[in-house]
């Protein structure tokens, strides 16, 4: 028979921060990249609507409007998390062998390790482009400092920071690029719907997630299915 | 000592390090000193003064800054002058290095002429030096500089050829020279396209204590060269002795060039228009003296500042939310 319960994984606040986040984040690259003088060289300017990405002070307006966005949300999530003391994401010792184990696994159809709730690469990926839009943050901070009349930033730091800030974006893109690269592995697909409901299939998350399933708290699973852990549990060991 | 040192070895080491520190520190806050003690520098042009050199074939300030600056001049890789790919062109002035009467990379500085109520006006034009310069702002490798004395400058090391400081600056001063530059390391036909030249205000010669090119071989003592709040008062004392005009004080938020004139800058730019903008468009390396230029960066002040209170409202409402969670755990322990 086949089993329609869901676990929540994801809080409305949570979603609302990784969509945020992520909508953010594109327009940032999109006018970062008009901020390159780009788009009137490639012809994007000659595109339907392409004449808007081809002024500067266009881009550098949409770039500030859509740092401001961001800002707001990565730091709305770093400070829930730490209020929270929520720290699944956070990389763990042994993550780099674990993800290694469980891409290992999904080539070769077999058996991949027990994961918690997120898996050991998905903490490598948090790290990593969250680091990144940190590094971006930060640095953005400051080029934006240098553009007000009344700030003077040393010339020096003002390349330094450029550069790190360039480089930043490109390490983050690869890392988008790798994020939205892990559907092509078909067990990794069902975390898809995930992510705009919040909620996952019990059985995969028993399959693929055992540690968190384990551990799982009633505000987890999903109230309106009117199952509580102790049924739950009850209907797992008498299957 | 257990360590192998001696008392006197010790003694030695301390002193030694003692006497580097002072040094470095003494060494390091003259070199500071020297650099914080360069204050902002300006330029009058005076245009009831400058005739152009009409003696000259070309004008002293012209000739003094080709003379001064040659080294700094592209020297350009002929096999890399290729289009800017998919654009059917590139920017080459290497075979025009003698050019004049306009900006190139290797002619800095030009003095354009114009007829306005039956009198010649002859400009001497080059980078205004702007106060809170654009071009430096919105570059996107952070290649453009600005000194102490108010000079701003472009690296030639780090530049990309990209020309976004052209297009932002209101007079389209800096001029690209394709075949030369970091582009050319990296993938010259697609990324890239040259190095952006401009006048650097003979940034080498005021950190040396002297003047410009431009300032020194004028005869007329058309440029007048000083510590910019001085030549600020004094430019606006002048122009109301001849009941004149200034032009650089408050254009792009301020400039260290101010020039001067009897005639209103509408009317030398309203001749400037006819004669520098073609069927296409502005003629490039010949700037206008359109009248109050905003600058743009001020116009993103408001939303730099939303970006830097957005990180505050992320904090709170964490706060609020994480607090509101936490009660309702509360509750539910209850």
């Amino acid at each position: 028979m086949e089993n329609n319960r869901k676990i929540i994984r994801q809080s409305l606040s949570n979603r609302i921060v990784h969509w945020g986040i992520a909508i953010s984040t594109i327009l940032l690259i999109v006018s970062g990249f008009g901020n390159m003088p780009m788009y009137k060289r490639y012809n994007i300017v000659k595109l339907p609507f392409g004449e808007f990405l081809g002024s500067f002070i266009n881009m550098l307006y949409l770039h500030y409007l859509s740092a401001a966005f961001l800002c707001f949300f990565v730091f709305y999530h770093l400070f829930v998390h730490y209020f929270a003391k929520e720290f699944d994401i956070l990389p763990r010792k042994g993550d780099v062998t674990q993800s290694f184990l469980i891409i290992k696994a999904m080539i070769t159809k077999s058996q991949e390790p027990p994961s918690d709730k997120y898996l050991a690469e998905q903490r490598i990926a948090y790290a990593f482009i969250g680091g990144n839009v940190l590094t971006l943050v930060i640095t953005g901070f400051i080029k934006m400092l240098k553009n007000l009349d009344s700030i003077n930033i040393p010339n020096s730091i003002n390349t330094i920071v450029t550069n790190i800030h360039n480089a930043a974006t490109m390490l983050l893109i690869l890392g988008l690029i790798g994020h939205i690269a892990a559907f092509i592995f078909k067990e990794n697909r069902k975390m898809i719907p995930g992510m705009f409901t919040g909620k996952l299939d019990e059985d995969y998350v028993k399959h693929r997630h055992s540690i968190w399933y384990e551990n799982l708290t009633d505000d987890e699973i999903d109230v309106s299915n009117n199952v509580t852990k102790e049924e739950k549990k009850f209907e797992t060991s008498s299957m | 000592m257990s360590n192998g040192i001696n008392r006197r070895e010790f003694l030695k080491r301390s002193t030694a390090a003692g006497i580097a520190s002072v040094l470095t520190l003494t060494v390091g806050n003259e070199i500071a000193k020297a650099e914080s003690e360069l204050s902002n520098k300006a330029t009058i042009i005076d245009l009831t003064k400058c005739d152009g050199c009409v003696n000259l074939g070309t004008p002293a300030c012209v000739t003094a800054c080709s003379k001064k600056n040659s080294d700094k001049f592209p020297v350009v890789n002929e096999e890399l002058l290729k289009p800017y790919w998919p654009q059917p062109k590139f920017e080459d002035h290497s075979k025009n290095k003698d050019i004049t009467d306009r900006l190139t990379p290797y002619n800095w500085t030009f003095v354009d002429k114009v007829e306005v109520d039956g009198e010649i006006i002859s400009i001497p034009r080059r980078c205004m030096h702007c106060d809170n310069a654009t071009c430096l702002g919105m570059c996107p490798f952070g290649a453009i500089e600005k000194e102490n004395s108010g000079a701003v400058c472009i690296n030639d090391e780090l530049c990309f050829g990209g020309a976004k400081c052209r297009d932002v600056c209101p007079w389209s001063i800096p001029q690209r020279q394709a075949g030369v530059g970091i582009y050319t390391k990296i993938a010259p036909e697609y990324i890239g396209g040259g190095v952006m030249y401009k006048c650097d205000f003979c940034s080498d010669l005021l950190k040396n204590g002297q003047k410009p090119a431009c300032v020194t071989s004028c005869p007329k003592n058309a440029i007048i060269f000083g510590e910019k709040e001085e030549l600020r008062k004094k430019v606006y004392e002048l122009a109301k002795e001849m009941n004149g005009f200034v032009y650089g004080d408050k254009e792009n938020g301020g400039t260290s060039t101010f020039y001067l004139s009897k005639i209103p800058f509408e009317k030398i730019n309203d001749q400037l228009k006819k004669q520098n903008t073609s069927p296409e468009g502005p003629i490039m390396g010949r700037p206008l003296m359109e009248p109050e230029i905003e600058n743009k960066l001020d116009t993103v002040t408001g939303m730099a500042i939303s970006a830097a209170i957005a990180p505050i409202a992320g904090i709170i409402t964490a706060g609020y939310v994480a607090s509101k969670r936490l009660k309702g755990e509360k509750t539910d322990g209850k």
